[in-house]
């Protein structure tokens, strides 16, 4: 896809909140409709399109996993003519006064987070960062017409619009982990015109968000060979220390910890110096926090592996990333996939390093 | 319908102990059900119903279990320390009565508080079952009990003990007496060990796999205690949209409220921050199962006395029946 800037710019101007996927999973259904073969959908709403292997059956697969749900807020209580708001996925509540949303009701209406004044608070809240309990949304709706249009339990999602910074640089809401989904995308562009030697399934999965729920249904019903999650990982910011993230456009992380297989974290570095692909390590000793920790475990078991995208102010209405780190883990997947010949790493154990 | 509600709630069933409680409750639905059965768990599961073409073969589960102590020695002096089986409050300890299975009752108290203002941990409390001594003390380590509480009738509401969640294994149970017509195949669930991460659903829902789970519980309420939701007592039956653990499918919460719309009965949206249900570990068995929960408002949830308003448990057997009677039509 030349035009994968278009594609992340609908993607991040979606809502797709976990558990309310259906707009953008269309989107990426039309994206992938062209560039698989079968597109099918799980009972929570995950998207599995499959690219099926040229060899003869039965043949191995792989499973990439990019969630495309996104965090947001939900509507949990009026207060009069205002909206109290709970959390979809973590946001700090640092982030939201003053930002515009969307409230999902009857009909969309657009309200700004506000919060209670400082000198208005009791002593135990004042000059402290504000808390879910002192913020409401304000749609300037009366009150009798805001509980006509709006219930509760309706979804609100960022209203902020995709921003172009130049140099390729671009930010808004839902990077997290849409980066991942047009990564995916790329990937599946370049192997267009490739035979493959394994069955390739792509799963943009649900609900990653609200405890990995997506990835553990999609991976007991595809049941792959081997699986990889592709998700954003934290890049170098202002007041963050430098080995605890990752420079921004200079490639791709390649994971590594108890939750990837140590031969396929091997097999990626191989890949990236054999493309020249810039890449970074991430070290994962415990949780990677990814649909990769239910891919694992699910079934008899899985053997990992994680990519990561370095992103800006993760979980806010503003990330930030760049289109070539997006472009380079797309290539990067690619090259692994079309390396991958019928029997090779198939049948893995932990074994096979020490 | 009181009757009932005294009889669950009154007998015994910490999680991981169920045994009495699945007893009474088999003889309540044993005429009314075509096949029951006991899985390795201790879930009790019983069907109804063929799978007529307009059909889904549906889970519909309420936990049996309730928070419950276990002992954890015996001190010298006769005084037993405990844990908790589930998530048990400490600030409802002091004063609290217990009940062992084996009948030994006991009081609960704490060592002298250092300072008055904080609720101390649970190894700081324990129960005096009168015993003057080790030797002489009537339960011993791995003993379980739990909270000793009558069931109270205040009129149009109830409390008791483990009103969490016998006020849905009731509601269960009548609404399998009341059913004469579905077109579903129903497997019915009185699972175990909810309060402990909801074990029995786990396994219940993997040996059953269906097409459709509902979960039946109770859920805290608002207003009174400064707690910020919408739900309130009395208000109708709960239809839950999201809990920490959970986001109900849209389209069962859909399905929910046009069932209470069709009766005409009141309802009311759940967005709950604390706790969850069997219905997490029912959404994701499997390839996924679409699910939802109908819940009963509930004062004081996992404290020894847990109220109800018989308003909004009339209304929500109603909805139940209604909802396991009609072609399910998912939006």
């Amino acid at each position: 896809m030349e035009k994968i800037e278009a594609f992340l710019h609908s993607l991040m101007s979606s809502p797709g909140l976990s558990g309310f996927e259906k707009p953008v999973s269309e989107i990426i259904t039309q994206a992938w409709q062209p560039l698989t073969d079968e597109i099918s959908y799980s009972p929570l709403g995950s998207l599995h399109a499959l690219r099926k292997a040229a060899s003869s059956e039965p043949r191995p697969s792989l499973m990439i996993a990019a969630h495309m749900d996104g965090i947001g807020l939900m509507v949990k209580s009026f207060s009069r003519g205002f909206l109290r708001v709970t959390q979809i996925g973590g946001i700090d509540p640092r982030v939201l006064p003053g930002q515009l949303v969307t409230v999902h009701g009857v009909r969309e209406i657009t309200g700004v987070v506000q919060m209670i004044p400082d000198r208005f608070l009791p002593a135990s809240a004042a000059g402290k960062a504000p808390v879910y309990d002192n913020l409401f949304i304000d749609t300037g709706l009366g009150e009798n017409e805001l509980k006509r249009v709006v219930r509760i339990g309706d979804i609100v999602s960022f209203a902020s619009q995709p921003l172009d910074m130049g140099d390729g640089y671009i930010s808004g809401h839902s990077l997290d982990n849409r980066a991942s989904v047009a990564a995916l995308t790329v990937c599946l562009e370049e192997l267009k015109h490739y035979n493959l030697q394994w069955d390739l399934w792509c799963a943009a999965t649900v609900q990653e968000e609200m405890h990995l729920i997506g990835a553990y249904s999609s991976t007991f019903h595809i049941k792959p060979t081997l699986g990889i999650a592709v998700d954003v990982t934290f890049a170098q910011e202002p007041g963050l220390k430098d080995h605890t993230t990752f420079p921004l456009g200079k490639g791709p992380t390649i994971g590594l910890g108890a939750n990837i297989h140590p031969l396929l974290h091997k097999r990626f570095v191989e890949t990236a110096k054999e493309i020249d692909m810039p890449y970074a390590i991430e070290t994962m000793p415990r949780s990677s926090g990814t649909d990769a920790m239910a891919m694992q475990i699910t079934a008899a078991g899985v053997p990992t592996m994680v990519i990561g995208i370095p992103i800006r102010y993760m979980h806010t209405p503003y990330e930030l990333t760049t289109l070539t780190d997006i472009r380079r883990t797309g290539r990067l997947l690619a090259k692994f996939i079309t390396s991958l010949e019928a029997d090779s790493l198939t049948g893995l154990t932990r074994k096979e390093v020490a | 319908m009181k009757e009932l509600l005294q009889k669950l709630t009154q007998t015994p069933g910490a999680s991981g102990y169920e045994s009495a409680i699945r007893e009474v409750i088999r003889e309540e639905i044993s005429p009314f059900v075509k096949e029951i059965k006991v899985d390795a768990l201790g879930n009790l599961i019983a069907r109804m119903g063929e799978k007529k073409a307009n059909g889904s073969r549906i889970m519909v589960a309420a936990h049996m279990d309730e928070i419950g102590v276990i002992v954890t020695h015996v001190e010298k002096n006769g005084a037993v320390r405990f844990s908790n089986l589930g998530s048990v409050i400490p600030r409802y300890l002091p004063g609290s009565r217990v009940k062992f299975l084996n009948g030994v009752r006991g009081v609960i108290d704490s060592d002298k508080p250092e300072d008055l203002a904080k609720i101390q941990p649970m190894n700081q409390f324990f129960i005096d079952v009168g015993a003057s001594s080790e030797k002489d003390c009537p339960v011993k380590a791995g003993d379980v009990a739990v909270f000793d509480r009558e069931f109270a009738d205040l009129g149009q509401r109830v409390a008791s003990k483990a009103l969490d969640d016998r006020s849905s294994c009731a509601l269960l149970v009548e609404a399998i007496k009341q059913i004469k017509e579905t077109p579903h195949e129903l497997f019915l669930v009185f699972s175990v060990q909810e309060e402990v991460t909801s074990r029995g659903a786990t396994t219940a829902a993997y040996g059953l796999d269906v097409d459709l789970g509902l979960a039946l519980d109770v859920t805290p309420v608002g207003n009174l205690m400064g707690i910020k939701m919408q739900v309130d007592l009395g208000k109708g039956p709960a239809i839950k949209v999201r809990d920490v653990g959970f986001i109900a499918d849209p389209g069962v919460v859909n399905w929910m409220v046009d069932g209470a719309k069709a009766i005409k009965i009141p309802y009311q949206m759940e967005v709950l921050d604390i706790g969850s249900t069997d219905a997490r570990v029912m959404q994701i068995s499997k390839a996924g199962m679409r699910s939802g929960v109908l819940s009963i408002p509930c004062r004081y949830v996992h404290s020894p006395s847990e109220m109800i308003d018989m308003v909004d448990y009339e209304q929500g057997l109603k909805l139940l029946v209604h909802l396991l009677s009609q072609p399910v039509k998912l939006r």
